[in-house]
């Protein structure tokens, strides 16, 4: 089976800092991939550089078999098949709830409004926001605001999810419910790449866990593997400090 | 309290017409000055990225220093001085237009230099993230400055916009050296008449404070109504 995402060497700094370091790795389709690590790990530019709001500095990456980094590639049109969840939510404060679901379907797809509005609901109704369709974003709760950030990506039906540390910025009592929405995803079998410092949901929904460390991939399996015999003492040490809190 | 009579019997309409004028002057001021802002702060904010073609990257970079090149210019210069350049210099071309067209012309173009500012540092003070979110749902550059940025930068300047035309009010007072008929020169040709100068500036000066006053708080009463937080009387320029 060939790969959806293709990742080959790539290699990415800010200024001095090298952050990725010769990255290679395959994303298959119906793949939860979950990526764990320190912060400062390359983790989050990792996601990032596969919708391209990152640009790497060398290497490759094949979206559908074709080469992403190529100028003449269109990037707006990638992007419309790459769902993102960001960790500040990143709602568009001059919309209501379903409003941020269909500027993407509406400007980009070029879709009705009649049939991105029945889409929209269709997916604020799987995050069981339907009652909240015409609230203004700014009155909504974290746990929320990040469901409706999963509903914006899901309405625009991509091939794959990228989850960017989503829960990271909610008050704990509301992780469990985006965490629960983002179980609901994972099986409808869409691919979802998950950038994550919730373990318990790594073990238990990821298909493939990475941990990464200082712009690499150490060492990366089933979460079984990872969770109860990892190979590399780095792994072992990072599972150990953050299971151990 | 005779001479102060005297002055507003006897210029009376021609004070209404002046007020009508410093009015119309702010306000197209303004609203000239708010649109071309627009273009300009975009113009200004054009960032190079590694994926435009050679030519894109040279269009960018000229519209940007122009904008920059723009807005330092006429904030650097007083508008008593831009008046009379523009007002003498298009009669040299041949165009000859009225004071009155003069003035709206530089105060349209004096007010889209400090409006560009002010839309500027309300595009940069917004969230990174409303921009990558809107990148990550395909939406262009274009697209997301069009439905995204631009209406949340618009609304978070509708106080200083408002203070601009505040200020315009006042500062047009400047635009009666090329006769245009604005309130400050009707008073000041009652002055002469009459050789009253205290009194003709003391009425003008209350006439500007009730025309700022009521402004500042109409436009307080609709930034309440769109929910924007609002902002004392401004200073001038």
């Amino acid at each position: 089976m060939k790969p959806l995402i293709r990742i080959e060497k790539l290699n990415k700094s800010f200024h001095n800092n090298q952050v990725l370091k010769n990255i290679d790795l395959n994303i298959y389709e119906g793949e939860v991939v979950c990526i764990i690590g320190a912060s400062g790990s390359g983790k989050s530019t990792l996601l990032r550089c596969i919708n391209l709001l990152e640009e790497p500095d060398s290497g490759n990456i094949y979206f559908e078999d074709q080469n992403i980094l190529d100028s003449q590639f269109n990037l707006n049109k990638l992007r419309t098949k790459i769902g993102m969840v960001f960790q500040s939510f990143n709602l568009f404060n001059n919309y209501n709830v379903l409003d941020n679901c269909l500027i993407g379907p509406t400007k980009v797809l070029g879709l009705s409004k009649k049939d991105a509005k029945e889409k929209a609901i269709y997916y604020l109704t799987k995050v069981g926001l339907e009652n909240f369709v015409h609230q203004d974003v700014n009155r909504l709760s974290g746990g929320q605001k990040q469901r409706v950030a999963i509903a914006r990506a899901l309405t625009m039906e991509p091939r794959v999810m990228l989850f960017d540390e989503p829960t990271s910025a909610l008050d704990p009592e509301m992780v469990g419910e985006v965490l629960s929405v983002m179980r609901e995803v994972a099986k409808s079998r869409m691919t979802m790449v998950v950038v994550t410092h919730e373990m318990d949901f790594a073990r238990e929904v990821a298909t493939r866990v990475i941990y990464m460390d200082d712009g690499q991939i150490i060492e990366e399996g089933t979460p079984e593997q990872i969770f109860t015999k990892p190979q590399h003492p780095r792994t072992n040490e990072f599972l150990r400090r953050i299971l151990e809190r | 309290m005779d001479n102060f009579k005297i002055i507003i019997k006897e210029y009376f309409t021609q004070i209404l017409i002046g007020i009508g004028n410093t009015l119309l002057l702010a306000l197209v001021g303004t609203v000239v000055g708010f649109f071309l802002a627009l273009i300009f702060a975009n113009l200004r904010i054009l960032k190079i990225e590694k994926r435009d073609q050679l030519i894109v990257k040279i269009l960018k970079k000229i519209g940007s220093t122009f904008s920059k090149i723009y807005v330092t210019v006429f904030r650097g210069t007083p508008m008593i001085v831009q008046a009379v350049i523009f007002y003498y210099s298009f009669h040299q071309f041949g165009l000859i237009w009225t004071p009155m067209q003069a003035g709206l012309f530089t105060v349209s173009l004096n007010t889209t230099a400090y409006l560009t500012e002010v839309i500027r540092g309300a595009i940069q003070s917004l969230d990174k993230g409303q921009m990558e979110a809107a990148r990550s749902l395909g939406l262009s550059k274009t697209k997301a400055m069009i439905y995204i940025i631009i209406p949340q930068a618009v609304k978070n300047s509708m106080a200083p916009i408002g203070n601009e035309f505040i200020i315009n009010i006042k500062d047009t007072a400047v635009l009666s050296i090329i006769q245009v008929f604005d309130l400050f020169s009707v008073m000041k040709s009652a002055a002469g008449t009459y050789y009253l100068y205290v009194e003709s500036m003391l009425i003008a000066a209350a006439i500007y404070l009730i025309l700022t006053l009521s402004t500042s708080m109409l436009l307080r009463y609709l930034e309440q109504k769109i929910g924007v937080p609002s902002k004392p009387l401004p200073s001038s320029n």
